[in-house]
């Protein structure tokens, strides 16, 4: 995701109003001809059919911007999660901002009609037990009717479930590491 | 995000693909006596020791990780079966030979967890990797067949992994020609059709079987 | 119409007494993965599985008190597990769809009659917030006469701003029984010859009805 363009934004927003201004003032002087503008084929006609179209060219190109980012926006609700990180939050405009707080609102409130949970289980499960890696400090963790202290580097055998809030989060900062899955689960059972 | 490819060309992640090669049902001999799994995905046992029962791969794999049964490796899967699949794929280089649809995962996941019960384990991994180069050098063959007549393909014994690796050049493909080609109905000369279908007749009939076995390209 | 749906649910039944619910939801869960465009929401089969895997939680839970095996309990969890993916992923897979042709969805009866009562106020109100954003960042700076979400301007006669699905883009698919001679296009001159097991690479309206009754499924 790249920084809105707010400076070409607005720059062909203007471009699109030029266009408007002549593209009227090309029909107003058809007008002030009493020609017909429905089937009058002059310099006028043409040049105002070159406004318009030009107008709707910036028009598309403005709307697939905002709706290709807007889809990245609402990709991020599944990739990321509720909060987006501040290196992403800088990137978007107000609007954009405000749409991802909506569209989470609607997610949300889909999966609370369901009562299910879509954001986890991402990827198909292996063994309900995997061994992770944790790589930076997270500290007192509560897991169900247990807390485990992740501490940096520390290798623990842990429920899928209860790992995946934490590998899902892209945030490079704080983050535990599915290690290696192929490693049996401790000799509990 | 930038310069991913169309999301939608890529439906199954390998991953997923596994996943679904997981349910195949494999035979596995426990150690343990056990009662009957009365699962979602279906029932399973009861199990008793050195008594062969099938399972689906992923409890297969399951009780194999934790000490409790031994995997028997499925017939296709035996040195010699696999010697003359190889020799076949050689000799008919527009055909595929049949083989499991999940073939590639199966014998990656015996490999991963129950190698030591995988009798010539080393020649049985050599010789399916030799299979799968040999048949996707094919598919790449096949792939230049296709030509802007083509409107529907057939891919006789293909695997699910070999799908997924070539759904997104086929439909890539595919989809450029039918939109190069779609304005106008092409004539088509060579007309082998001796095939009669109950549709009813109307003007030349198109070829249907420019036979290729391995792709079969209708066109 | 409503012989239409008795048909479906006849179709359903058929298959259902044939095989487990989690297979037909996996095979939904394909079909939908493989299909350009939402298909019908099934709503019994997913209140069917969520019953199992209410059912098997609770029964997990009585694990961990009369002290069951934790071999025993371990397995049952990953069925458990399993199933719960594929569920998720299968809701989650619907609503990303919503998601891309939200504004092609809320404008259609029929798209819209596809969905679940949750999925159709989801599609509404994510169709809202888009209009509302759009509106904010674009439309609204924009000259009288240009300013519609769904139309270039004021002389477009029809939507021609809403992003919606390839229909004519090539599909991976099988087809379970003998379906015979079938027909591609609307004049009979694209004809296949479909055979059960065999996998075929076709344009995906064209077979739409046969995924629509159960007769082929994408993979």
């Amino acid at each position: 995701m790249y920084k809105a363009l707010s400076d070409v934004f607005d720059q062909v927003i203007r471009e699109c109003n030029e266009h408007n201004a002549q593209f009227q003032s090309l029909i107003r002087k058809m007008v002030e001809q009493n020609l017909d503008i429905e089937t009058t084929r002059n310099d006028e006609h043409y040049g105002a059919a070159v406004h318009h179209l030009s107008l709707l060219r910036n028009k598309r190109c403005l709307m697939a911007y905002m709706y290709n980012r807007a889809e990245v926006i609402q990709s991020f609700r599944w990739k990321i999660g509720p909060v987006l990180p501040h290196e992403i939050q800088e990137k978007l405009q107000f609007s954009e901002k405000e749409y991802f707080k909506n569209h989470s609102a609607v997610i949300k409130s889909y999966m609370s009609e369901m009562d299910i949970d879509l954001t986890v289980d991402m990827v198909p499960p292996k063994d309900p037990y995997i061994q992770v890696r944790v790589l930076e400090d997270i500290g007192e963790v509560s897991l169900g009717d247990h807390s485990i202290s992740l501490t940096k580097n520390s290798l623990h055998f842990l429920r899928r479930t209860d790992t995946e809030q934490f590998i899902s989060q892209v945030t490079s900062s704080v983050l535990v590491l599915p290690g290696h899955e192929e490693l049996e689960k401790p000799h509990a059972f | 995000m930038a310069g991913q490819s169309d999301p939608h060309l890529s439906i199954f992640s390998p991953s997923e693909v596994e996943f679904v090669a997981e349910d195949e049902i494999v035979e596995i001999v426990p150690n343990i006596r056990m009662e009957a799994l009365n699962m979602i995905c279906g029932d399973f046992g009861p199990f008793f020791p050195q008594i062969p029962s099938k399972v689906p791969l992923w409890l297969a794999v399951a009780l194999k990780k934790r000490g409790k049964c031994t995997i028997r490796t499925p017939d296709w899967m035996a040195v010699d079966r696999l010697t003359q699949v190889l020799d076949a794929e050689r000799e008919s280089p527009k055909e595929f030979q049949p083989l499991p649809f999940h073939y590639i995962e199966i014998s990656k996941l015996l490999f991963d967890h129950a190698r030591d019960d995988i009798s010539d384990a080393y020649l049985v991994r050599s010789l399916i990797e030799d299979i799968r180069d040999v048949r996707f050098h094919k598919v790449e063959t096949g792939l230049e067949t296709i030509s802007g007549r083509t409107h529907a393909v057939k891919l006789k014994n293909l695997s699910a992994m070999e799908v997924n690796i070539v759904r997104p050049f086929m439909v890539r493909t595919l989809q450029a020609f039918y939109k190069h080609d779609s304005p106008q109905m092409i004539q088509q000369a060579d007309n082998t059709g001796s095939r009669t279908t109950p549709v009813t007749d109307r003007g030349p009939r198109r070829d249907l079987r420019r036979s290729l076995n391995l792709l079969t390209v209708f066109e | 119409m409503s012989s239409w749906e008795d048909d479906d649910s006849a179709a359903a039944a058929a298959a259902a007494a044939a095989t487990t619910d989690v297979e037909l939801l996996k095979r939904a869960w394909r079909n939908e993965k493989a299909s350009p465009e939402i298909l019908r929401f099934d709503s019994a089969l997913v209140s069917r599985v969520r019953e199992q895997i209410q059912l098997l939680e609770e029964t997990l839970d009585d694990f961990g008190e009369s002290g069951v095996d934790d071999l025993v309990v371990s397995l049952y969890q990953m069925d458990l597990d399993r199933t719960l993916f594929l569920l998720r992923s299968y809701l989650r897979l619907r609503l990303q769809k919503i998601e891309k042709y939200m504004m092609h969805i809320s404008k259609s009866e029929d798209l819209l009659s596809r969905l679940s009562q949750q999925e159709q106020r989801f599609a509404k109100s994510c169709t809202e917030m888009m209009e509302k954003h759009l509106e904010q960042s674009v439309l609204s700076k924009l000259p009288y006469g240009y300013d519609s979400v769904t139309r270039q301007s004021l002389s477009s006669t029809e939507d021609d701003m809403v992003p919606e699905p390839q229909l004519d883009t090539f599909v991976f698919c099988k087809t379970k029984s003998d379906v015979g001679a079938f027909q591609l296009d609307d004049i009979g001159e694209e004809v296949v010859d479909l055979v059960a097991d065999d996998l075929y690479v076709l344009r995906y309206k064209s077979i739409k009805g046969l995924v629509e009754s159960g007769q082929i499924d994408l993979i």
